[in-house]
C-alpha cells in the first residue's frame, strides 16, 4: 500500500435541494495507485467526480491535492490543478472536427497522436467531424487528450463501458503506464473483474458515504458486492403475488440498435410484471426508447399482441397500447398545467375532442384521480406536486386512456419509501386487472419486490433470466456484472 | 505518423470540405447564379452596378456577420438593427462638418463602444440567465429609443474621405467597386479566420454546439458569449457606419431597426447559421446578404411588383431550409 497520498477529500458532502447526494466522503488516493472507487447506482460516485472535476461545488468539507487545499470553482480550474477527468460521454464537441476541439483546448495535436499511437490508435482523421465518429474512438481522444496535460490524477468516469475488450486492453496499458510514472488514476467502474485485475486499492461509497477501502485482491468480488450493498436496508415489503399467465401482450425478436442492443428477446404476458435488471449503459434506455417507439429498431420485432408494431412515434405505440412511465417525471407531463389537464392528455387524441371532453371521459379522469388517491391541493400545476405525485399523474393519465402494456423506466427514482411502496401495489394491481407491465429499476432491491419474473440486461444481451421471487439483491447484482450468470429459467 | 487524410490524397479531403461547408458552398454559388442572370438582364452590366451591389448590400452583410458570430454562439441579437441605427445616429450627429481624419477617429470611437455596448449585453445575459430573446428585445427598444434622442429627425452627416472610404466614391455613387468589395471582404476575412483558427473564436463554436461538452473540456462558456455579443456590436456598428456612408446622413426609426434585424436573421438562416447554434460560418452569412439584397433589384428588373418580390425572398429561404433539411435526413439515415 501506498503510504503518501496525492489526493485527499474529508467529509465532503453535497446536497440537492432536499436530497442528500453525498453525506460525507473521506477518499485518500495516494502517489502511483490505481483507485477504484465502486458503489451501486445512487451511491454517490458521479456526484464526488464531479465535485473533484470542478463541475460540482461541494457544500461542505475539503479537497486537498499534494498537501494544498483546492477550491475548484469550474473544470478549468481542475485541469490546471492537475485533476483531469474523462467523463462517460466525452467533452468533446460535436461540431468541431478532432483539431479543432484540440485547438479549442490548447492541446497539442502531436502529442495527443502519440498517445493514440500507444492505444493502437494511429488512423483517427482528424478532420472529420467529431459528430461523425464512433464513441468508443470518442472515449480513447478524449483520454489521450487528458493524459497530454500530464495531470497527476487522471479520472475515468466508466471509460470501458461500451468499450470493446481490445480497446479496454489499451486503456488498461494506459492504466498501468501511468502508475509506472508515479501518478495515480481514479477508476470509476462496474466492472468487478477490471477492479480485481487493474486496482491497487478501493473505496466504496454507499448513500452517500464511504464506508470501506480496502486491496481489492484481498476481497474478492464477492466481499466487493457485499460491501456495495451493505447489511439488507429495511425497505418496502413484498407486494409480488403469484398469477396465472395470460396470453403474451409483448414479445420482441432479436432486437437490435446500434451498439446498445445485440439482440434482445422477450416474452412478457398479459397480468405479469417482468423485470429487467440492468447497471447503468446497458442498453436498457434503447430497448425502452424502441418499444415506446420513440426510435426503429435496426433489425429484429416486436409484436404486440401478436401483430408487429411498426412504430414511426411514440403516436403508434401508444395507439396499440404501449404506454411509456419515464424516469423524470417532467418529460412525461406538462408542468404548467393542471391536474386534470394532464390526466387528460391522451384524451385529446381525437379532434372533435378539443374544445372539451365527453362525459364519461370525464368521469374516467375523476375515477383515476380517485383511484391513486392523488393529493389534489396542489391542482393548478402538476409540477408543484411531489415527486411521487408527479409520478401517480403519469400513471393515472394512462389509466384514464386505457393500455395494454405499461413500460415503467426507473419510474421509482428519487419517490420517498411510502409512495414507492403505492406504485408497487399500483402496478402489481394493474397486472392482476389483466395488464401486462416491463419494469426497469435501478435499484435491484424492488425486483424481489414487484416482479413475477426478471431478465439480467448487458452489454446490449441477456445474459440472465431468473424468477423474481428467487432472485436476491446479490444474486441481481452478481449477474447484472456480466459475472457467472445463473440461468434459472 | 501523421493524420490518415494525407495518404488517402487530396480528393478525399477536398470531398470531405466539400461536404462540411457545402452549405457556404451551395450559397456562394446562389450568389454567382444570381450575378449571372442579373447581368444578362440587364442591357449594361459593368462596374458602376458591381459597386452599386457591394456598396448598397454593405450594412446588410455587416449585420449578417454580427448575427452568424452569436448565433452560432448559441445566443441571438433583436437588437442588431438597432445597434446598426444608433451607430449610424451617433455617427451622423457627430461626423457632420468634420474633416477626413476626425470621421475616421469618430467611426473608431462608434465601434469600440458598441463592442463595449454590446459586450454589455451578452454579460447581463449570461449573469442574469434571462434568455438571449428576451433581453435583447429589450435592447432593440433601448437602442432604438437612444438612437432617436440622439437624431430626432433625419440628418447630420459626414465626410467626403469617410464616404469613399465605403462606397469608392465622395458622393457615394460611382463605379470603383475596389473600396467596398475590400470594406467587405477584410473585416469578413478577419472574423472569419478568428472564428475557425483560434482558442476563443473555436470557444464560440463550441458554447453554441454543446454547452456542457464545452464547459466540462475547461471552455469558458460565460466569456464566449460575452465575446460573441461584442463582436456582433462592432459590427453592427460597422453596419451603421456604412450605411451612412451610403446615404450621406443619418436617419434612426424603430422600422429601420427592426427590419434590419429581421432581414439579418433571414440571411444566417439562407447562409446555414442553424439557429440552435454551433454550425455555420459567417461567410455563408455574407454571402446569403448579398443575395438577399440583391433579390430585390435583380426582381424589379425582371418587372415584379415589389410586394411579389418579398413573398419570393421568403419562399426561397423556406426552399432552402427544405433542401438542407432533406439532405441532412438522407445523412443521418444513412448513419
Amino acid at each position: 500500500m501506498t503510504s503518501s497520498s496525492i489526493l485527499a477529500t474529508s467529509q465532503v458532502a453535497k446536497r440537492f435541494g432536499s436530497v442528500v447526494a453525498l453525506r460525507s466522503v473521506d477518499l485518500t488516493v495516494g502517489r502511483g495507485e490505481v483507485h477504484a472507487l465502486l458503489g451501486a447506482n445512487g451511491a454517490g460516485k458521479s456526484t464526488l467526480v464531479k465535485i473533484l472535476s470542478g463541475v460540482l461545488q461541494a457544500d461542505e468539507g475539503q479537497i486537498t491535492l499534494h498537501g494544498r487545499n483546492l477550491r475548484l470553482r469550474n473544470p478549468a480550474e481542475a485541469q490546471e490543478a492537475g485533476l483531469a477527468t474523462v467523463f462517460q460521454d466525452p467533452a468533446l464537441i460535436p461540431d468541431l472536427t478532432v483539431s479543432e476541439n484540440f485547438r479549442l483546448t490548447d492541446v497539442s495535436e502531436q502529442e495527443v497522436v502519440e498517445w493514440l499511437e500507444r492505444m493502437q490508435m494511429s488512423g483517427v482523421d482528424f478532420d472529420q467531424q467529431i459528430r461523425d465518429l464512433p464513441l468508443p474512438t470518442l472515449r480513447l481522444i478524449d483520454l489521450a487528450r487528458a493524459l497530454t496535460r500530464e495531470p497527476a490524477i487522471l479520472m475515468l468516469d466508466e471509460i470501458t463501458a461500451a468499450l470493446p475488450a481490445d480497446q479496454a486492453e489499451q486503456v488498461f496499458g494506459v492504466m498501468d503506464e501511468w502508475r509506472d510514472k508515479g501518478r495515480s488514476v481514479l477508476f470509476i467502474t462496474h466492472r468487478l473483474g477490471e477492479v480485481m485485475r487493474m486496482c491497487d486499492r478501493a473505496t466504496v461509497l454507499r448513500d452517500g458515504r464511504n464506508v470501506a477501502t480496502f486491496v481489492p485482491r484481498e476481497m474478492g468480488e464477492a466481499g466487493l458486492v457485499e460491501a456495495m450493498l451493505g447489511e439488507a436496508a429495511q425497505g418496502p415489503t413484498t407486494v409480488q403475488t403469484a398469477v396465472a399467465k395470460g396470453p403474451v401482450a409483448l414479445e420482441t425478436r432479436q432486437l437490435r440498435s446500434g451498439d446498445r442492443l445485440k439482440g434482445v428477446s422477450l416474452e412478457l404476458h398479459a397480468g405479469e410484471v417482468l423485470g429487467i435488471a440492468a447497471l447503468e449503459g446497458q442498453g436498457q434506455d434503447r430497448l425502452f426508447a424502441l418499444l415506446a417507439g420513440d426510435r426503429p429498431p435496426d433489425s429484429g420485432e416486436i409484436l404486440v399482441a401478436g401483430d408487429p408494431l411498426l412504430a414511426q412515434s411514440p403516436y403508434d405505440a401508444v395507439r396499440r397500447g404501449m404506454v411509456l412511465i419515464p424516469s423524470d417525471r417532467l418529460q412525461a407531463l406538462l408542468p404548467q398545467r393542471s391536474i386534470r389537464e394532464n390526466l387528460a392528455t391522451p384524451l385529446y387524441r381525437r379532434v372533435g375532442q378539443w374544445w372539451g371532453l365527453a362525459a364519461d371521459e370525464d368521469d374516467r379522469v375523476r375515477s383515476a384521480i380517485d383511484r391513486l388517491s392523488i393529493d389534489t391541493r396542489a391542482g393548478r400545476q402538476a409540477g408543484r406536486l411531489s415527486g411521487g405525485n408527479q409520478q401517480k399523474v403519469v400513471v393515472g393519465r394512462w389509466l384514464a386512456a386505457g393500455f395494454r402494456v405499461l413500460l415503467c423506466f426507473d419510474p421509482t427514482r428519487g419517490i420517498d419509501v411510502r409512495t414507492k411502496q403505492q406504485i408497487y401495489e399500483l402496478l402489481r394491481e394493474l397486472a392482476a386487472g389483466g395488464a401486462a407491465v416491463l419494469l426497469y429499476t435501478s435499484e435491484l432491491a424492488e425486483i424481489p419486490l414487484v416482479c413475477d419474473r426478471v431478465l439480467v440486461l448487458y452489454d446490449g444481451q441477456v445474459v440472465g433470466r431468473q424468477a423474481a421471487h428467487e432472485a436476491t439483491e446479490e444474486s441481481l447484482l452478481t449477474a447484472a456484472h456480466g459475472l457467472s450468470s445463473e440461468d434459472v429459467a | 505518423m501523421t493524420v490518415a487524410t494525407v495518404e488517402s490524397g487530396w480528393a478525399r479531403s477536398w470531398r470531405k470540405n466539400v461536404r462540411r461547408h457545402g452549405w457556404t458552398l451551395g450559397v456562394w454559388l446562389l450568389l454567382v447564379g444570381l450575378m449571372v442572370a442579373y447581368a444578362a438582364l440587364l442591357p449594361r452590366f459593368g462596374a458602376f452596378q458591381i459597386t452599386s451591389i457591394a456598396k448598397n448590400s454593405l450594412p446588410l452583410v455587416y449585420l449578417a456577420i454580427a448575427q452568424a458570430v452569436i448565433v452560432i454562439a448559441g445566443g441571438i441579437d433583436l437588437a442588431a438593427g438597432a445597434i446598426l441605427v444608433l451607430a449610424n445616429a451617433v455617427a451622423a450627429r457627430l461626423m457632420e462638418g468634420q474633416t477626413f481624419p476626425v470621421t475616421l477617429a469618430i467611426a473608431v470611437l462608434v465601434i469600440v463602444m458598441a463592442t463595449v455596448l454590446n459586450g454589455i449585453v451578452g454579460w447581463i445575459i449570461t449573469v442574469s440567465r434571462v434568455p438571449d430573446i428576451v433581453v435583447t428585445l429589450a435592447t432593440l427598444f433601448i437602442f432604438s429609443g437612444v438612437a432617436l434622442l440622439v437624431l430626432p429627425s433625419p440628418g447630420g452627416g459626414t465626410s467626403e474621405g469617410f464616404r469613399a472610404l465605403f462606397t469608392g466614391s465622395t458622393s457615394g455613387t460611382g463605379s470603383n467597386f475596389v473600396p467596398p468589395l475590400l470594406s467587405m471582404a477584410v473585416p469578413l476575412a478577419l472574423v472569419a479566420w478568428w472564428m475557425r483558427r483560434t482558442e476563443t473564436g473555436l470557444s464560440l463554436y463550441a458554447t453554441g454546439s454543446n454547452r456542457v461538452a464545452a464547459y466540462l473540456s475547461g471552455v469558458s462558456t460565460g466569456r464566449a458569449k460575452v465575446v460573441a455579443y461584442a463582436i456582433g456590436g462592432a459590427f453592427g456598428a460597422l453596419g451603421g457606419l456604412a450605411a451612412l456612408a451610403i446615404t450621406g446622413s443619418g436617419e434612426s426609426r424603430l422600422a429601420t431597426a427592426s427590419g434590419f434585424t429581421l432581414r439579418a436573421v433571414a440571411a444566417i438562416v439562407l447562409g446555414g447559421v442553424a439557429l440552435t447554434g454551433g454550425i455555420g460560418s459567417v461567410v455563408g452569412a455574407a454571402a446569403a446578404g448579398i443575395v438577399l439584397f440583391t433579390l430585390s433589384p435583380f426582381l424589379s428588373a425582371l418587372g415584379v411588383d415589389p410586394n411579389t418580390a418579398q413573398m419570393i425572398q421568403g419562399v426561397l429561404i423556406v426552399v432552402v431550409m427544405m433542401i438542407a433539411g432533406i439532405v441532412e435526413l438522407r445523412r443521418q439515415r444513412a448513419l
